[in-house]
């Protein structure tokens, strides 16, 4: 099975999708591969924070703007993956007010509308911080669910003629001249080999790019940095809740439906596949958010869990410092003499329009074509569907029949019919599509139930121990490092029914 | 109101422990938060399931014996243990007993389709040994989230089959609304009519464990006689039905033999003056009301009984705050991998005891003169990776019940 394209897209987070689909609705025919599933990488392991660019407004104020404007963007046009909470920046006594008032300034500057609570104002909206707090700026962050978000721009990047191989990788690249010819792929789960033809190639990969880069001799200079995060197990805040100081360890807690995700720990690494959380960041994030939020340290975490931001180094000699969250857009041709590749990394979740677009200008520039972006104008297939957890109680009550995941109450309904729409390749893809294995058991209980859902259907035979043996390890990672108080009961709960009554 | 003996803990090594005692013509009262690990995860009875099951099980107990003197089963000793294993059994009489095959580990089918040694075993399970001629059908319900049957099928390598519910459940079909219903005649006669419809030639009927509450037995009896096949028993995700079997039937007999069952509330406090237990405290809200006793056995389980507790950075015991063996800090609580072929230490902490169960200190000092324990809260067992967990629970039970008694 070979392929010719116009432009083949490697890598399926936000920024990949977001590419897609930006160039599916100018109407140039494009591929999208991807090596694990939809949003595997840093676009879905991150804090769900919908940032206003509040964050970064003091010290990188482009960054900051252009996290504004996108922000104002994708309440238009993805409401359905936005919960609209707001967000407060809290200085505590420790803090004092000095980076308060540069705060206030710098996101005037920017343009992000900002209010200034007093201590009473804020504790009667957010009942839960820490009453010693000086006084706190309210700005437009929210959540934003980024696995909905990049399935979203995939399905309508499908809807408009895209490919989109899943499970597949760049194995090499094929070079004629100064041009990338074609791409060696492989399907993992099948072990195919087939090429792609395109006449563009763009590396969407993040933290991967370097490794797409290898393939053609080629590097640039990129920091990664892993974020680690704790997941509680109730919603602790209504807004997302910021420290008000300068950027550093622990400083966010972004609700997500219904828990809170407590982030996050900045670390140098070396290596982009193997990261964990370790106890010490985990001591760290407690110590640290529970300034904020006192109940913190009392609480019950469900899980830990680590992304690897991509972070470009400033390639002009010496100078180390201006490590930007902003996105970077290189053209290869530019740089290297390569005149067909491009590589957009860097950047936040709330850009990866704004980078779509850039990218795909760039392309349309190279080919010659006068096609306008209309991601800012154009909403997401789901954006009427109404959203939030009115709507998944209502559906909830709707669908009635049996209930496969009693802590997130996913009906068997639901992954019936998303096994009947969609090409899955992996039972991790049913994971990331439905709310299974995200709740307080962390699938202890769902994800057996979900292989009994797929042997009863057929499309599973044989041995699926091995595959729940395999999920048990991939889940204790995530475990293993809040095992403290009421999580140590639910672990010998699920470790008895696996190595007690099952006998693995 | 005094006592002769409290009992802490309501799981199978307090019932048991209060058997004993209520045997010996004891004024006990038991009082236990809920029905301990019992009601999620004790199917058949497991006394160390991981000796080969070539070894009688009494060569495998002196043998482990001798290898582990900290172990519960050392300080009980052997005779007691199959003293103790022999009074369980005398209160399942037929048609529901608990048997064991040729005194071995045998080898039963679970809700993962995986074999898993065990000991004794009860009637409605028998049927389950040695499934490995692809002559079986099992057969799981639609709607039953917590048994599939083709999963449990296609690894055992033979076929399965899900049988449609009555529309007349008003409520989820979980695994005690199911044993409910197999309570009822013509629900057992409709399953076992289709049962026998579906029959391909199969000779053995395996369903989850739900086959009753009350009178498992009969309701096995009408499904073979309608069937005409044999019918047992698979062990599936809690709860477990045939663990509140054993739990009524101690029930039945202990209040019979008047006992006092105060079932539902937690012990907060223990009195201690000087070395002496003198009363406990339970929780009734909003009010609390003190009970008293010559002698007191804690048999409150680990971590989701509520016997052991972990902060984030130590294990206690919540009730008389008791020292513990227990690894040296939280990083050390468990391994790298959840199936590591190491227990996680975190398993092996547990409350220090001398050789008749009484409590003591680091330095092998007894703490309280009147207070006993027993059950999985005590140290130096891994009844998980063991598969150990009822037999120390009913060994200690009534090794600790037979200690206070003599004191």
């Amino acid at each position: 099975m070979d392929i010719k394209t116009e432009v083949l897209i490697v890598g399926g987070g936000a920024t990949g999708a977001g590419i897609c689909r930006d160039l599916a609705l100018r109407g140039i025919p494009c591929v999208l591969i991807e090596k694990g599933d939809l949003a595997s990488g840093a676009s879905g392991r991150n804090h769900g924070l919908f940032h206003s660019g509040g964050r970064y407004a003091v010290a990188d104020p482009e960054a900051s703007r252009e996290c504004i404007t996108e922000n104002g963007i994708l309440r238009k046009i993805a409401p359905h993956c936005i919960e609209e909470t707001d967000g407060f920046f809290v200085s505590l006594p420790e803090d004092g007010l000095a980076f308060r008032d540069k705060f206030l300034q710098a996101c005037e500057k920017v343009g992000i509308q900002t209010t200034l609570l007093n201590r009473d104002e804020v504790l009667s909206l957010e009942p839960e911080l820490n009453p010693n707090l000086l006084s706190a700026v309210k700005v437009p962050d929210g959540a934003i669910d980024p696995f909905t978000l990049v399935l979203e721009n995939a399905r309508d990047a499908e809807l408009h003629g895209v490919k989109i191989l899943l499970h597949s990788e760049v194995t090499s690249l094929i070079l004629d001249g100064d041009r990338v010819k074609g791409a060696k792929t492989k399907d993992r789960i099948r072990g195919e080999e087939y090429t792609i033809e395109a006449s563009y190639f763009v590396n969407a990969t993040g933290a991967w790019a370097n490794q797409i880069l290898k393939l053609v001799g080629l590097r640039i200079g990129m920091a990664l940095s892993k974020g680690s995060m704790l997941i509680t197990n109730t919603r602790l805040n209504h807004g997302v809740i910021n420290r008000c100081r300068p950027p550093s360890d622990a400083d966010i807690v972004v609700p997500n439906d219904t828990v809170s995700i407590l982030g996050t720990t900045s670390i140098r690494l070396e290596d982009v596949e193997h990261f964990e959380v370790t106890p010490d960041e985990v001591s760290l994030l407690v110590q640290e958010g529970s300034k904020m939020i006192p109940a913190i340290r009392e609480t019950r975490f469900i899980r830990a869990y680590a992304g690897i931001r991509p972070l470009f180094l400033s390639e002009e000699k010496g100078d180390d410092r201006a490590i930007s969250r902003g996105f970077v857009l290189i053209d290869h041709a530019k740089r290297d003499g390569l005149q067909n590749l491009i590589t957009i990394t860097g950047g936040k979740l709330v850009t990866y329009r704004l980078m779509a677009e850039r990218t795909s200008d760039l392309i349309c520039q190279k080919m010659g074509r006068n096609t306008a972006c209309s991601t800012h104008s154009n909403p997401l297939p789901g954006a009427s569907r109404p959203a939030g957890l009115r709507e998944r109680f209502k559906q909830f009550s709707a669908a009635r029949g049996e209930i496969v995941c009693d802590c997130e109450l996913v009906p068997r309904k639901e992954v019936e019919e998303l096994l009947g729409t969609e090409k899955l390749r992996d039972f991790q893809d049913i994971l990331h599509r439905t709310r299974l294995a995200k709740g307080t058991c962390q699938g202890g209980f769902c994800v057996y139930r979900l292989l009994g859902v797929l042997h009863d259907s057929k499309m599973l035979q044989g041995d699926s121990n091995k595959i729940l043996k395999g999920f048990l390890e991939e889940r204790w990672k995530g475990i293993r490092p809040i095992l403290w108080g009421a999580a140590v009961k639910e672990e010998e709960l699920i470790e008895y029914i696996y190595k007690g009554i099952f006998n693995f | 109101m005094h006592y002769d003996l409290i009992v802490i803990g309501m799981g199978l090594s307090g019932l048991m422990a209060a058997k004993t005692a209520a045997a010996d013509g004891q004024k006990v009262l038991i009082v236990g938060k809920g029905m301990g690990s019992l009601c999620l995860f004790s199917n058949t009875i497991d006394v160390l399931g991981q000796s080969p099951t070539a070894m009688k099980m009494t060569d495998a107990l002196s043998q482990w014996i001798e290898g582990h003197p900290l172990h519960p089963y050392s300080k009980v000793g052997l005779k007691n243990v199959e003293e103790a294993l022999s009074s369980f059994l005398s209160l399942f009489p037929l048609p529901y007993s608990f048997q064991t095959i040729d005194n071995r580990n045998c080898l039963l089918p679970t809700g993962a389709g995986t074999l898993r040694p065990t000991f004794l075993i009860p009637t409605t399970m028998v049927g389950g040994i040695s499934v490995d001629e692809g002559r079986e059908l099992i057969v799981g319900f639609k709607g039953f989230k917590d048994f599939y049957a083709h999963y449990v099928a296609d690894q055992l390598r033979c076929r399965g089959i899900n049988l449609e519910l009555p529309d007349l459940l008003s409520q989820e079909p979980t695994a005690t609304a199911l044993a409910r219903l197999m309570e009822m005649k013509s629900f057992r006669e409709n399953t076992g009519r289709e049962i026998k419809k579906q029959l391909q030639g199969e000779t053995r009927i395996g369903l989850p464990a739900i086959m009753g509450t009350h009178d498992p037995a009969r309701v096995k009896d009408d499904l073979e006689g309608i069937i005409g096949a044999k019918v047992f028993e698979i062990p599936i995700l809690p709860p477990s039905i045939p663990g509140m079997r054993i739990f009524n039937r101690f029930k039945e007999w202990l209040i019979r033999k008047g006992v006092t069952f105060l079932l539902g509330y937690s012990v907060s406090k223990a009195a201690l003056k000087g070395k002496r237990c003198e009363r406990i405290e339970v929780l009734h809200p909003p009010v609390i009301t003190s009970y008293s006793a010559d002698r007191y056995i804690l048999a409150t389980g680990r971590f989701i009984g509520g016997g052991l507790k972990a902060d984030d950075e130590k294990v206690v015991e919540p009730v008389f705050n008791l020292p513990l063996s227990q690894p040296r800090s939280r990083e050390n609580w468990f391994g790298d991998s959840f199936s590591s072929d190491l227990p996680h230490p975190i398993h092996g902490a547990g409350i220090l005891t001398d050789a008749s169960f009484q409590p003591v200190d680091a330095g092998g000092n007894m703490i309280l003169e009147n207070v006993w324990t027993a059950g999985s809260i005590l140290a130096h067992h891994h009844c998980i990776d063991e598969k150990s967990r009822e037999g120390i629970e009913i060994a200690t039970g009534y090794a600790a019940a037979k200690h206070a008694l003599e004191k």
